[in-house]
């Protein structure tokens, strides 16, 4: 008797770490409300705004959506889309790439602590510039186009696909690398024999999860200038003066959707297959 | 041929495996070393390739001392010389063939055998090799869908693409069934016969190796206590190596027994 | 496909190696999406990537305005007030997303509700809502209730939701369902299953998730100045233009706020395990 009330009051009392949390959270909400001016009027207003919103997609230009009649083919919504879609692959398979070599230089395994630690600082650098900062820093370089968005996208992803390669390395399997030094392997060899088929499905499957990602990046980073590829310039004109864009916002919203949805499940089909 | 000379191993954490080893193996021998475990057998295997380096005395490979051997000379050396793990230490999902054909990496130049450029002979070595093991039929199958005993040929397939003089083995059948292991050791003893190669082997199941070495070796506390004929041994040496009457594990008994 | 005839006549053929047919998809890929990258190696300056590093992280000097090492740092603490606006503005989208996103995960598990006629609007709701970039959501928030904080917050929360809701719902779906099903059996209805059976096990993860979640919002929020949202995103939007000292001292403060950020999350994730 005496021991599992001993017991029972040691335990930590779960309503306490409930009431915990919901104190932190309220306190949380309630910072983040702090000073900003809830327009009651404007509150109303969105019955409003949300009619206009499904107005907004009725009066969607299917010309421009997609690019014939008064509209070339470039200047239609669907370019920018495969504009988008070609951004954020090439940009994706860029920084796969170089982050396969850079992986290995952060892996203790294969270069050893010191070298590691460079490395992994390396990447860690890397991997804090927001994309936007990154394509801002190129945009001087190499001028207003869609292959700022992909070199920005591209040093982006070496980073984030860096840390998750060496990651996989880190963590595969060691044993036939073991044999192959038993064999009289060099090292590239070693690497191609008993590294890189174990982790290429692994590497391919993280990668793909990163173009997901990159889509998503990819769809906006273009607002840092007019021609800058793919939706930009229409985001710009949306955030310019939202009020009277709604046609603009629901046709983006359409096509970003759609495009989404489709490299979505594509990539999901594949990360599948390749497990 | 290998010969050690009073050949001593300490690890870095100060641990004495080896107290002074003299030992010589012949070619085409079939040697068994048995022993507790801990007791050094895993540290002498794995000195003869150079997994493992000695702190002093001597070791000759064909009259060659390996102490200072490193580089691409060592490279050579371990080429002719066959590995095989208890774990199997497949690429498990690399094909039957191309964990066979990684045998031979040390026989060409680093860009040749990066883009996978083998000569044909030796791709047809590679699938002599699967074929003399009995799998020739698995070639091109991932080496995760084998079972045990069928990885563990696999290996033993690609210890032989290396055409070596000696093959180790370290607790080769430790992971295997007991129907298994007799065929996985019978292949051992197969390749010793008809291909004329020198088999050390670390055995964990003492029947085993009596059955099947012609030359057995007891380790105990890094120091060889038995050097002699399987035929020759007998309850009071096991005794001796072992420190103790063995244990059930240490024996595999007949498969074909009900126990 | 090559065909192999060994020593003793047996023969074996090896069948074609499907790597050679991604490499070529993803080369023809690269050649047809190459199409759509335009740009003009007339206008590359590669000259120009030292100069702006340190157009970047030192005051500006040109010939029309001087800044000192002073202004540069005061600039740097005057950022706290949009830094803290994007604070709350994140704060309050993660936490209402998420919160939001409880039910709806729930909804969608199919070991919780084992109706895919549940499951199956759920999940496509949540489906629809994670493609949408957070700028956009965050327009139509402008559209809605104009620029200000709130605005921001609309946009944070859907965000918030789209990925809290697909994070939970594969937390709830990987638990151990065997307690669930004892407390089912004694005649608990499914949300008191779920309460005390899989809540405690999915609670660190949510936990765990809302750090995540929000860290990503901060570091989203960079980019939305560009469409007129208060914040430090604003911050770089304005002076990208003839500024660059001062994105430079941008970035300095949200690298660091993220890096703290990351360590606060580390720690947490650690002691949470």
């Amino acid at each position: 008797m005496r021991n599992a009330e001993k017991v029972l009051s040691r335990k930590p009392k779960r309503w306490l770490i409930n009431l915990f949390f919901g104190i932190a959270l309220i306190l949380a909400l309630f910072i983040s409300f702090q000073g900003s001016t809830i327009n009651l009027i404007r509150l109303a207003s969105f019955r409003y705004a949300l009619r206009a919103m499904f107005n907004g997609f009725r009066e969607i230009n299917v010309e421009f959506l997609l690019g014939f009649g008064t509209y070339r083919f470039e200047e239609g919504i669907t370019y920018m889309a495969f504009q988008t879609l070609a951004i954020a692959f090439i940009g994706t398979f860029i920084g796969a790439i170089l982050a396969l070599p850079i992986s290995f230089l952060a892996s203790e395994r294969i270069v050893g602590k010191k070298a590691a630690k460079i490395g992994i600082t390396v990447i860690t650098i890397i991997r804090v510039f927001p994309e936007v900062i990154l394509a801002l820093i190129i945009l001087k370089a190499i001028g207003m186009n869609p292959l700022t968005c992909v070199i920005a996208i591209g040093i982006h992803s070496i980073g984030m696909l860096g840390r998750m390669f060496s990651e996989s390395i880190d963590n595969m399997d060691y044993s036939p690398i073991e044999a192959l030094d038993a064999v009289g392997a060099n090292t590239w060899q070693k690497i191609r024999f008993g590294i890189l088929p174990q982790v290429i499905p692994e590497l391919a499957s993280t990668t793909l999860y990163r173009f997901d990602i990159n889509i998503r990046s990819a769809s906006v980073l273009g607002v840092i200038g007019t021609l800058a590829g793919g939706f930009g310039a229409l985001l710009l004109l949306a955030g310019s003066d939202p009020n009277n864009q709604w046609d603009t916002i629901a046709a983006l919203l359409v096509v970003i959707v759609i495009m989404v949805l489709i490299v979505d499940s594509v990539s999901a089909y594949l990360r599948k297959k390749l497990v | 041929m290998i010969k050690f000379v009073d050949v001593k191993k300490t690890y870095l954490n100060g641990v004495q495996a080896l107290k002074g080893v003299n030992l010589e193996i012949n070619d085409g021998e079939f040697v068994a070393i048995i022993g507790l475990s801990g007791a050094g057998k895993s540290t002498l295997l794995r000195l003869i390739n150079k997994m493992i380096d000695i702190t002093s005395g001597q070791l000759y490979i064909d009259d060659i001392e390996i102490s200072s051997i490193k580089g691409k000379d060592l490279r050579m050396l371990r080429r002719s010389i066959g590995m095989i793990f208890q774990s199997f230490n497949l690429v498990k999902k690399m094909s039957v063939f191309n964990n066979v054909l990684s045998g031979r990496v040390a026989y060409h130049s680093t860009y040749k055998t990066i883009l996978g450029l083998f000569p044909k002979n030796e791709k047809i070595l590679a699938l002599e090799s699967l074929d003399a093991m009995g799998i020739l039929d698995k070639a091109f199958i991932r080496a995760d869908q084998l079972s045990g005993g069928q990885q563990q040929r696999v290996a033993l397939a690609r210890a032989l693409t290396q055409e070596p003089k000696v093959i180790l083995a370290d607790e080769p059948v430790a992971s295997l069934d007991p129907i298994t292991t007799v065929q996985v050791m019978d292949d051992f003893l197969k390749i010793n016969k008809e291909f004329g190669i020198t088999i050390i082997a670390n055995m964990h199941h003492v029947d085993l190796a009596l059955k099947y070495a012609t030359r057995i070796i007891g380790i105990k506390d890094g120091l060889v206590v038995y050097d002699g004929p399987a035929s020759k041994i007998n309850d009071d040496k096991l005794v001796e190596i072992y420190g103790r009457s063995l244990k059930h594990d240490e024996i595999l008994g007949d498969p074909d027994v009900e126990v | 496909m090559s065909k192999f005839e060994i020593s003793n006549g047996k023969k074996i053929v090896k069948p074609f190696n499907k790597i050679w047919i991604v490499l070529g998809v993803v080369i023809v890929l690269i050649i047809i999406f190459w199409q759509f990258i335009t740009y003009n190696t007339a206008m590359f300056n590669l000259g120009e990537l030292s100069v702006i590093f340190k157009q970047l992280f030192t005051p500006k000097n040109t010939i029309l305005e001087q800044r000192t090492w002073s202004d540069y740092f005061e600039f740097m603490w005057e950022l706290r007030e949009p830094l803290w606006i994007t604070i709350q503005m994140s704060l309050g989208g993660t936490i209402i997303g998420s919160i939001l996103a409880v039910p709806v995960a729930i909804f969608a598990s199919r070991n919780i509700f084992k109706n895919k006629y549940i499951n199956a609007p759920f999940r496509f709701l949540m489906n629809i809502i994670r493609t949408i970039p957070l700028m956009l959501l965050v327009i139509i928030g402008v559209a809605m209730v104009g620029t200000g904080v709130l605005s921001g917050i609309i946009g944070y929360t859907v965000f918030s939701f789209g990925i809290m809701a697909k994070m939970f719902y594969e937390v709830i779906e990987t638990a151990d369902m065997s307690p669930f099903e004892a407390l089912e059996s004694t005649g608990a209805n499914r949300l008191q299953a779920f309460s005390y059976a899989i809540v405690p096990q999915v609670f660190i993860s949510f936990v765990s998730f809302l750090f995540y979640i929000f860290e990503l919002n901060i570091r989203a929020s960079a980019i939305l100045g560009f469409v007129g949202i208060n914040g430090i995103g604003e911050a770089i939007s304005v002076n990208n233009l003839y500024n660059y000292d001062r994105v430079g001292a941008t970035v300095i403060v949200l690298f660091v706020f993220i890096l703290i950020l990351q360590l606060i999350n580390s720690h947490i994730r650690g002691k949470l395990e």
